[in-house]
């Protein structure tokens, strides 16, 4: 078994450097599409250097959950981004698992973050924690069906293998199914990344929080820790959603200029996604918590719509 | 053009695939919408969708009254219908759906098992070497979720929208379906039939409104003596 | 060791074990006021067995003496057509590892136990007859014959009755028990109507005369058998709707025996429906398949939904014993669905999704439930209400609890992961394999996999939260202590079951080579592993692969990511311990925390159509509704398959008694007619 260290290295680095960009990108486009100024691009790096270097308040009521879940949610990010082609399209870790791994590490980050809000003590926390468990479980049928559906036209769930064997002519991208199962998989990714209209990132209004809540008492590093893995959660998603559907520009080969270009197209497709999910949030309002089901029902009638039109459109 | 026939003959088949599917994507949306210009809006949607698909059509049989069909689809059901609806919609000052009688999610899983029996119903047709020959299952989807979508809903402007869609339905199946599409006169006919038939409902609404302060139908069975 | 040597060492063992089960259930029984000494012999006893049942079954498995079938007698009968006998085959074995692996942990636990029951209750009582629960457990999987196995089979629901009633002195485990006992009867009736037909084709009751009986029934009489079978041990193993004993009886046991019953007792159901379906019966239509994986759909979804509604501890891991049956059943019926369309390698992987699932959720419900003894000895209650920062004294109990946690919630890298992994692949797979329209049934059950594995983590984090995490909310939970030394053994050893099972699944599933071998004639375990071993794959052509040995390990090599992150910027970084933001107001009270009922909210909200809640409240006051002097309020799920099967099916058995009992006449002319009319009737189809 021969595992690239420089890829493992080197795919590491760009997920943890590139995520707060798109963190930063998507809070600034926002602000000029409301007519704001916006923070700068680059904020979310100074912003987190800065909770690293402060001291840390622990709750006295904390158990040892409390201080070993930032560590998860960084870590299982991190694994889960190591299973996606990013650049080139072998991952570097793809033997060691496919979309299934990576939903599962995903849902490990979640579990120990959710354990992490109720462990203060705090009713903010339990209640984060409770709608967070939620959406996340009416979530996971959409986006099974939707990630099935794109395994079974390629015939496996390892992702490299997703992305080589997704044609990358134009025209075939008009297939029904991946424009169904793209748009169920990005209703699936507002909801798991806690975007509009599911959960206000922005929002400093605790009984409208989702994501917010279970971390108001973390602090210092941890806070650090787990802004971290949730920015890195999104990159690996919405790498997902870029590279699975529109492989276009990927590398086949590790030539430097070939990994250039692929390095280009893929920060391209990233922003247009970014501009996308910036469209996407200025445009609707957050939704109640009891109409969410409805919105994620949506998504998985589509997928199911993929899923049918996978055989019933040949 | 110097693409071949049959490559060509290909992206068109995808190209009408994928709006045809885009069309019961947007059906799918109006059955769990609640804002009635957001149904007036995706009717639009659907209707220039099929109007674009009655173009493509058009270009790839070379028959030109298509291309006529095409133009009144877009006159009328993506201009014409829906300001006449969105006007409707702000004389009543009513703007919300009230609650249907199944909620959203039930209504989507229902949805689903109509496509599937659309889909279904619709595949001994699907080996028939024409253009469009795939589209018959949405066409057939669109009917049964548009006869679903009347029977949930009790505003009568949601019902009107729901019959609107059914007839895009079967405008879905003549126009790509048939060979040169149906003869014009037979979807002038067809068309200014629709025309009037709203225009009608649209007064009944009115008047409805006027008599029970609100658009329920169900409040119709006041009527009985 | 030559294959001989190790069949007859294997043979020997599982004598010494079967023995050894029957001394302790006596012997138990000779200290009935003598209580440590009570203790120490029959859970010695009981140990020791396990230890050797053990040893028999990995050994016949391992070494594939097991596929030799010899069955041998136990012991001379005096009774013509009636034989003891008993065979090791691999299914037998495979199942008769677990039971061993489960009463080896739980009778090191039940040393600690017992002695929450010194003074109030007979601990000898309960040493005997969870050593005979144990010997017949074992017994029903080592069955050669029909009769054998359905007296077996009654000893094994008898002594469970007698367990569960083992605190009979409340009212509720009166009524589980009784109810346990009803179900469990229904169960055998069907079992037994359907060894029934099969003898008639067999003319005989032995297991090796049924193999493959199905060929010689009529199609009806298959499809009768196979409803029969699936009636009767479903009621065993807690499909919906024949679960409602299971959120019963489990609770009101004492917690080793939940642990297992939870553990193997429901797994004897799926023994029978493996034997029966895969051994007996033969090449099945296709309707069977579709009707397994349905039901097994459907009880994964429900259980799971229940166990969110619960706010008893063993409850919930009750109703989490019935979706993990559901999820068992998901690859049976898969595994019967490829039989039919003649794909036997897709048939075996579906087989082993399912079997590693079983012994996978022996070893995490186990320790959960074992977790849960802990927290009930240490407490005195169930109700998670009243729990609360029980990981600051228990914290062995706690950890090992959550690593049962993450396990039961399929999260990687553990075992749960593992066999939902296998099972993802074979739905996956089998959507491709079959060209009907049947096919849409994979990916619409694996997303209802998919729905089952996020609320079972939503579940457990409630169930860890709420009961370890926080403050105490009350007194017992204040004064929490740690379980004593041989309980925290016993649930060790079930943690590392656990984590061997999850991180090395390809040696693992060797063991599971004879049993596909002798039901479908298929070795997978070479096809499933890459990489010697290290890697788990879906045998397919580019199948998907996983290695949650190797994700343990990266995950561990990543740690330097944030260690240089602390490095660089953040040595100099203080940290204190301060109070819980509280809003300003001076002191965060338990009351504020949040509670089991209001986490579980949002989801009785979404699914109400299922639940149906109630909600009441009532208040008192004095000069103001607002400044309440009390305030109650209850909430109530309801319990559908009660209101809307059992109930009107008692009442219509009730009110056809009634018409029947005009029978019973009371007159002996009436009762001299009966049987004159009787008499006559022969005669005449004698003619």
């Amino acid at each position: 078994m021969n595992l690239n260290v420089t890829a493992i290295v080197l795919q590491t680095a760009l997920l943890l450097l590139l995520a707060p960009l798109l963190s930063g990108c998507i809070r600034n486009w926002k602000a000029k599409l409301q007519n704001r100024r916006g923070p700068r691009i680059w904020q979310p790096y100074l912003d987190w250097i800065k909770f690293l270097r402060k001291d840390m308040v622990i709750s006295e009521h904390a158990s040892w959950v409390f201080s070993f879940a930032p560590y998860v949610v960084l870590l299982t990010a991190l694994m889960a981004g190591l299973l996606v082609p990013t650049i080139i399209d072998q991952a570097p870790l793809s033997l060691f698992g496919g979309v299934l791994a990576l939903v599962g590490l995903l849902a490990l980050g979640r579990f120990f973050l959710a354990l992490g809000g109720l462990d203060p003590g705090s009713a903010f926390g339990g209640m984060g924690s409770s709608r967070e468990m939620t959406i996340a479980a009416i979530a996971e049928p959409a986006m099974m069906l939707a990630i099935f559906t794109v395994a079974i036209t390629a015939g496996s769930t390892d992702l490299s293998h997703m992305v080589q064997v997704t044609p990358g002519a134009t025209w075939s991208l008009l297939n029904p199914t991946h424009v169904m199962a793209f748009a169920a998989l990005f209703i699936v990714l507002l909801a798991e990344t806690g975007r509009l209209p599911v959960d206000n990132p922005a929002t400093h209004l605790e009984l409208t929080m989702i994501h917010e809540a279970m971390l108001l008492e973390y602090s210092g590093r941890y806070l650090a820790f787990m802004e971290w893995g949730a920015s890195i959660k999104q990159l690996v998603l919405m790498t997902l959603l870029v590279n699975v559907f529109f492989p276009l520009g990927i590398a086949t080969s590790a030539s430097p200029a070939a990994l250039g270009l692929s390095l280009l197209a893929y920060l391209a497709k990233l922003l247009a996604l970014c501009g996308v999910v910036v469209l996407i949030e200025t445009t609707n309002a957050k939704l109640r918590l009891f109409r969410v089901p409805d919105l994620l029902s949506a998504a998985f009638v589509l997928a199911t719509l993929a899923l049918l039109s996978t055989f019933l459109f040949q | 053009m110097n693409m071949d026939p049959a490559a060509s003959h290909e992206i068109g088949s995808q190209l009408i695939t994928l709006m045809a599917a885009l069309m019961l994507v947007t059906q799918l949306l109006m059955i769990a919408q609640r804002m009635l210009l957001t149904s007036i809006r995706l009717f639009a949607i659907q209707s220039l969708l099929l109007a674009a698909i009655a173009a493509v059509v058009a270009y790839y049989h070379n028959a030109s009254h298509v291309y006529v069909v095409a133009v009144l689809t877009i006159i009328g059901k993506v201009l014409f219908l829906p300001w006449l609806l969105n006007r409707l919609v702000h004389r009543i000052q009513i703007h919300q759906e009230i609650e249907p009688l199944l909620n959203a999610p039930t209504s989507m899983c229902i949805c689903g098992g109509l496509t599937l029996l659309g889909y279904v119903v619709a595949r001994p047709f699907t080996s028939l070497q024409r253009l469009g020959n795939n589209t018959l299952g949405i066409a057939l989807t669109l009917l049964l979720t548009g006869f679903f979508l009347m029977i949930n809903r009790r505003k009568a402007l949601t019902q009107v929208l729901a019959l609107l869609t059914v007839e895009n339905g079967v405008m879905l199946a003549a126009v790509a379906l048939t060979t040169y599409g149906m003869p014009l006169v037979v979807e002038l006919g067809i068309f200014f039939d629709v025309l009037v038939a709203v225009m009608v409902l649209g007064i009944l609404v009115y008047r409805i409104r006027e008599n029970f302060a609100s658009m329920d139908t169900s409040k119709l069975n006041q009527l009985k003596g | 060791m030559t294959n001989a040597l190790m069949h007859d060492l294997s043979i020997t063992l599982l004598d010494f074990c079967l023995i050894i089960y029957a001394t302790g259930a006596v012997a138990s029984l000779l200290f009935l006021r003598h209580e440590k000494t009570a203790t120490v012999v029959s859970f010695g006893c009981s140990s020791v067995a396990a230890l050797c049942g053990l040893i028999a079954c990995a050994l016949a498995l391992g070494s594939g003496t097991a596929a030799s079938n010899q069955s041998f007698e136990l012991f001379r009968s005096l009774v013509p057509y009636v034989q003891f006998t008993v065979r090791l085959d691999p299914l037998g074995a495979f199942f008769g590892m677990i039971v061993s692996l489960l009463g080896l942990a739980l009778s090191i636990y039940s040393f600690g136990y017992a002695r929450g029951f010194f003074g109030r209750k007979n601990v000898a009582v309960l040493g005997a007859f969870f050593n005979l629960l144990l010997l017949a457990i074992t017994l029903v999987f080592l069955a050669a014959n029909a009769f054998f196995f359905l007296m077996v089979w009654e000893i094994m629901a008898l002594s469970a009755y007698c367990l569960v009633s083992f605190e009979h002195e409340k009212e509720e485990t009166r009524q589980a028990g009784v109810l346990f006992f009803v179900m469990s009867h229904i169960g055998t009736g069907c079992i037994l109507l359907g060894f029934l037909l099969l003898f008639q084709a067999s003319g005989g009751y032995g297991f090796d005369l049924f193999h493959g009986i199905g060929a010689h029934l009529s199609p009806g009489q298959r499809d009768a058998a196979f409803l029969l079978f699936l009636a009767g041990f479903g009621v065993k193993a807690g499909i919906v709707p024949l679960h409602i004993w299971l959120p019963a009886a489990h609770p009101v046991a004492p917690s080793n025996v939940s642990a297992l019953m939870s553990g193997v007792l429901i797994k004897t159901g799926i023994y029978g429906m493996t034997r029966v379906f895969f051994d007996f019966l033969g090449t099945p239509p296709g309707w069977w398949g579709v009707t397994v994986l349905s039901i097994g759909t459907v009880s994964a979804v429900l259980g799971v939904l229940y166990a969110l509604m619960e706010h008893d501890l063993k409850r919930l891991l009750a109703y989490h014993s019935i979706e993990n049956i559901g999820i068992i059943l998901m690859g049976l019926g898969a595994a019967l669905m490829f039989l039919h369309s003649g794909h036997p390698a897709l048939a075996s992987l579906a087989l082993i999704a399912g079997l590693y699932h079983t012994i996978n959720h022996a070893v995490f419900k186990g320790l959960l439930f074992l977790g849960a003894g802990a927290v009930l000895h240490s407490t005195h209650t169930r109700d998670m209400e009243e729990m609360g920062g029980l990981a600051r004294n228990m914290r062995w109990t706690a950890l090992f609890f959550l690593v049962g946690a993450v396990a039961i919630s399929a999260l990687p890298p553990l075992n749960g992961f593992v066999s939902e992994w296998l099972t993802y692949q074979s739905l996956l797979q089998g959507f491709g394999a079959t060209p009907s329209l049947v096919r849409l049934m994979f990916p619409l059950s694996g997303a209802m996999l998919a729905l089952t594995g996020a609320l079972a983590a939503a579940c457990f984090v409630k169930a860890f939260g709420i009961t370890f995490l926080a403050q105490p909310r009350s007194d017992h939970a204040r004064k929490a202590h740690e379980a004593p030394v041989t309980m925290l053994l016993g649930q060790g050893i079930l943690t590392a079951a656990c984590v061997f099972l999850g991180l090395f699944p390809t040696s693992f599933l060797k063991l599971l080579d004879p049993v596909t071998q002798q039901l479908l004639g298929q070795e997978l375990s070479g096809q499933l592993s890459l990489a010697n071993g290290l890697v788990l794959t879906g045998a397919t052509a580019h199948g998907g692969t996983v290695s949650t040995l190797g994700i343990t390990l990266m995950l561990v090599c990543l740690l330097p990511v944030p260690g240089v992150l602390w490095l660089v910027f953040a040595r100099r970084s203080k940290t204190r311990i301060g109070p819980t933001w509280d809003c300003g107001l001076r002191g965060l009270t338990p009351q504020m925390e949040y509670t089991a009922t209001g986490f579980s909210k949002p989801i009785r909200m979404i699914f109400k159509t299922l639940f149906r809640p109630r909600r009441e409240v009532q208040r008192e006051y004095d000069f103001s509704p607002y400044f309440a002097t009390t305030i109650r309020f209850e909430s109530h799920v309801e319990e559908v398959f009660q209101t809307r099967i059992y109930r009107p099916l008692n009442r219509l058995v009730l009110r056809i008694s009634r018409r029947l009992r005009a029978l019973q006449a009371g007159s002996i002319q009436a009762y001299l007619i009966y049987i004159f009319i009787t008499l006559l009737l022969l005669l005449i189809f004698a003619l």
